[in-house]
């Protein structure tokens, strides 16, 4: 299951729906929004998606991961709008028999969201609005997960 | 001539001023020859014109790709999701 949407994400239900009876390992990872960003203090986050191209990529992601790991379920969900300090930007979780593909699984698929699905992520802080992405800082501190 | 839609993003949709365009463009028009048109109204595109990734009907697409009559176009600016 894959979704972009700017409801709360419900990471109980997202951990009830992973389960099945096969499973012997769910790993599920959280982006949260953090407090700060290259030295700024951070305020607030807008997220924003080119929503039915990210979907369509996540669900590309969803195949991929079925046919290269043994894993029950996936689930990945990006909430877009604005968010406040800790609040869970994006959950990835992965059901297997085994854990190590769990694990393996979910860090792929976090690690392509983040490169690949067209979400962009708006800091508000005391210096003002920056989107960020437009700051070639060369490391990633700019980036919540 | 052709007729596109145009989506924009991000600091794209920022430059821009609107979330969508409807364009008439010459037969064979390219991706980087829409972007060069783009850029021609809104000089500061040009800030972002190595980093964006054409996208053709909700999938990334070489910059140099043919556009076709009813295509969906985007110019995708770096993503920062997560």
């Amino acid at each position: 299951m894959v979704a972009v949407r700017s409801e709360p994400i419900d990471v109980a239900g997202i951990i009830r729906d992973l389960s099945s009876p096969g499973a012997g390992g769910t790993a599920v990872f959280l982006g949260t929004v953090r407090n700060h960003s290259h030295g700024r203090k951070v305020h607030h986050l807008e997220y924003s998606s080119y929503v039915p191209m990210a979907e369509k990529l996540m669900a590309d992601l969803e195949e991929e991961i079925l046919r290269r790991w043994v894993v029950h379920k996936t689930i990945m969900v990006h909430r877009i709008g604005p968010l406040g300090l800790g609040e869970v930007s994006v959950a990835v979780g992965v059901s297997a028999p085994h854990r190590k593909e769990a694990f393996e699984a979910c860090r792929f698929a976090i690690d392509q969201i983040k490169s690949t699905v067209p979400i962009w992520k708006k800091e508000y802080s005391d210096d003002g609005p920056v989107w960020v992405g437009s700051e070639q800082t060369g490391d990633t501190p700019g980036m919540n997960a | 001539m052709i007729s596109i839609q145009v989506k924009f993003f991000g600091p794209v949709r920022d430059i821009v001023g609107a979330d969508e365009l409807t364009m008439s463009l010459p037969d064979q028009c390219t991706g980087e020859a829409l972007l060069q048109t783009l850029m021609n109204r809104h000089p500061r595109l040009g800030e972002w014109s190595s980093s964006l990734r054409l996208a053709v009907n909700l999938e990334y697409a070489h910059i140099g790709r043919v556009l076709e009559d009813a295509d969906e176009v985007s110019f995708i600016p770096p993503v920062s999701g997560g």
